[in-house]
């Protein structure tokens, strides 16, 4: 073998293993440039479906969405314009955002592109819909007249059913590759099936509260933070006299219960003041309800104690009115029926007492008067509460002279308080006008029930104050009482009295064992003053006379107190509004 | 009355359908994956290799993949045109 042979077999060699190198890193490079686009268009995808989940959350709004994929295509393909169509009862509504200036002609044919695009998914014709039309980005210009020359649309699916479409679209020709526009379907497809599922939890959970609702036997509404209703139950359309089976919307029950219950503003007031509402005894139609105004407020997540609506539960009270009305009537009507034999056993028993009897009988008819006029005045104070709660309770105002009075009822008690060695003193303002307007009937009844308490809770050789003093408004009462002579517990108040209108003030202080805090808010409360006489062990009473004295006083426009020192004693007073 | 080319015409319109609905450059982008489809740059088929039925049936699941069962509602109405062609799973 000559040496250029041997040459010629080791150049070949070189150039046959040389070229196949360069062939290996030639497709090598190309694998790899493959692999680095394959792997550019998956970190899209992530970054993408990540920027979705972190931006939207659990949205349930497509248009959130969109917003976001359309807001990250910069970083992945060029276009002109991102565009999107959605689909609404009455109209359409095209949004574009504009990334490089174009014509009215490039927005208006792509408008026409996706109108079709819908038209033809859905096999209706909507060329005829009004389009609402929203643009940003930038500006339309005239001088570009650049025509579409690229794009594709996208069909936004939600749980099935298209509800709209994205167009990228662009001036350049062939713009788009088919791996790009296929990952953008992949997301959208992607994101479309993250709403529909999250969508049907949302649904079936929905359907699950309307079924629970619905078989309340309260009315239930419950709207959003605009209002609108999200939850209502066949009860609540009844109680306003809408059919159980009709759609409804909040209008519905504004205009049914239009005079009766102001619904939107006691729903903007608890949603607005974050406040439990409730609103008695309100008449519709031929019922009563108790209506409950809530806000609803998110229990869990990032939104914790936030607003998301309100709710209102119509509770219908007609049935607990009648009973309570049937009641009333029947205590009504048989104190009515005890009051008069009553009367005639004490009138009697008094009769047959200024009859000279012999003194064992005297004694037993005592007894019976003394039984008689106690059963009397029970029966008479159950008759004035059931007037009181009935709302039947009036008072005949008549100008009176309260110094008169008061002296009077004094004079009355006086044997009293002797038998039981209490001392009875009154004093009174100078200020004290010849007459205030008051009834005078009730309000001896008033002193007598507030009097016989006192004397029967001062123990011995304690005593029983009647005092009367003219309030001015802004006026200091301790200054006020002090200079009238006056000593009494009000001066705890003093606070809270001095800023009250002109007023007449009588009280009737003891030096008793006083009330602690807990028992004072019982006493003018029917039921719970019950339970304070039975406490008072001995000292019999049902406790009653309290209630009616604040009936009374508040039937004259005023109130009623007590202040008192657990040890010291107690005042129990009223306040009359007084003009002059 | 079937004709002897109605699966080119039927293919045809599906693409022409689906570049209303997606646009043309994606719609014959994608017909072009199915390798029995000859078509021309208007998405008309010039001709099936193979077997049609076969390739009707690749480039409706083309579309599916792409954009969901929406195409289903969307051809239906090219199909009823077509009684002849042999029922293919949409």
């Amino acid at each position: 073998m000559d040496f250029f042979a041997a040459l010629f077999i080791i150049l070949f060699s070189v150039l046959i293993i040389g070229g196949f190198f360069y062939w290996k890193i030639y497709k090598l490079k190309k694998d790899v440039d493959k692999n680095e686009e394959k792997m550019r268009r998956g970190m899209y995808e992530l970054a993408i479906l990540k920027e979705l989940g972190d931006r939207t959350g659990y949205s349930l709004n497509i248009q959130n969405i969109i917003d976001v994929i359309t807001g990250s295509l910069r970083q992945f393909i060029d276009y002109s314009v991102t565009s999107y169509i959605f689909v609404e009862p009455e109209k359409i509504i095209f949004k574009a955002h504009l990334e490089k200036s174009v014509s009215r002609e490039f927005i208006d044919s792509i408008k026409k592109r996706m109108v079709s695009s819908l038209s033809a998914i859905l096999n209706k014709d909507f060329s005829k819909t009004h389009v609402e039309e929203i643009l940003s980005g930038a500006i339309l210009t005239e001088y570009m007249n650049e025509p579409v020359r690229s794009f594709f649309n996208i069909p936004l699916v939600i749980a099935g059913k298209v509800v709209g479409i994205l167009t990228i679209a662009d001036t350049k020709t062939g713009l788009y590759r088919e791996e790009e526009m296929t990952i953008l379907y992949k997301i959208t497809k992607q994101a479309s099936n993250a709403v529909s599922s999250l969508q049907e939890v949302v649904e079936t959970e929905q359907r699950k509260l309307n079924a629970m609702v619905a078989s309340i036997n309260e009315g239930v509404v419950m709207t959003d933070k605009d209002y609108k209703i999200v939850v209502v139950n066949p009860a609540a359309k009844t109680a306003v006299g809408l059919s159980s089976n009709e759609e409804v919307s909040i209008f519905d029950f504004i205009e049914k219960l239009g005079g009766k219950f102001d619904i939107k503003e006691k729903l903007e007031e608890s949603v607005k003041l974050d406040k439990f509402l409730t609103v008695d005894d309100v008449l519709i139609d031929d019922r009563f309800f108790q209506i409950f105004v809530s806000p609803v407020k998110s229990s869990f997540g990032i939104s914790k104690d936030e607003i998301m609506g309100a709710v209102v539960v119509f509770h219908d009270i007609t049935l607990k009115k009648q009973v309570e009305k049937m009641r009333e009537d029947f205590t009504s009507m048989m104190v009515h029926e005890l009051r008069s034999p009553l009367d005639n056993i004490k009138k009697i028993s008094e009769l047959l007492i200024k009859k000279k009897k012999a003194k064992a009988d005297l004694e037993y008819l005592n007894f019976v008067f003394q039984d008689s006029s106690r059963m009397l005045e029970l029966v008479n104070d159950l008759l004035d509460v059931a007037k009181l709660e009935a709302g039947k309770f009036e008072v005949n105002k008549q100008p009176s002279d309260i110094v008169e009075l008061i002296k009077e009822r004094a004079n009355f008690f006086k044997t009293n308080a002797k038998f039981s060695k209490v001392a009875l003193e009154t004093y009174f303002d100078p200020n004290i006008p010849k007459t205030v307007d008051l009834d005078p009937i009730r309000m001896v009844q008033v002193l007598n029930n507030l009097l016989s308490n006192a004397i029967k809770f001062t123990p011995e050789k304690g005593t029983v104050s009647i005092q009367a003093l003219i309030h001015k408004k802004g006026q200091d009462i301790i200054k006020e009482s002090s200079a009238a002579g006056i000593k009494w517990f009000l001066n705890k108040e003093a606070k809270n009295i001095n800023d009250k209108s002109n007023c007449l003030i009588v009280a009737i202080t003891d030096t008793g064992i006083g009330l602690s805090q807990d028992k004072i808010v019982q006493l003018f409360s029917k039921f719970k003053q019950y339970r304070v006489a039975i406490e008072a062990g001995e000292k019999k009473g049902t406790g009653l006379g309290l209630v009616v004295v604040k009936g009374i006083v508040d039937a004259h426009g005023g109130s009623v107190g007590v202040v008192s020192e657990e040890g010291a004693g107690s005042s129990f007073y009223f306040m009359l509004p007084f003009n002059q | 009355m079937p004709t002897e080319n109605q699966y080119e015409e039927l293919i045809s319109e599906v693409i022409e359908k689906q570049s209303i609905i997606l646009g043309p450059d994606i719609a014959i982008l994608k017909a072009r994956n199915v390798s029995e489809l000859v078509i021309d740059d208007q998405g008309k088929v010039t001709e099936i290799k193979g077997d049609k039925k076969a390739a009707l049936q690749k480039i409706i699941n083309v579309y599916v993949e792409l954009s969901g069962m929406i195409v289903k509602n969307a051809l239906g109405s090219i199909f009823e045109k077509y009684p002849g062609v042999e029922k293919i799973n949409l």
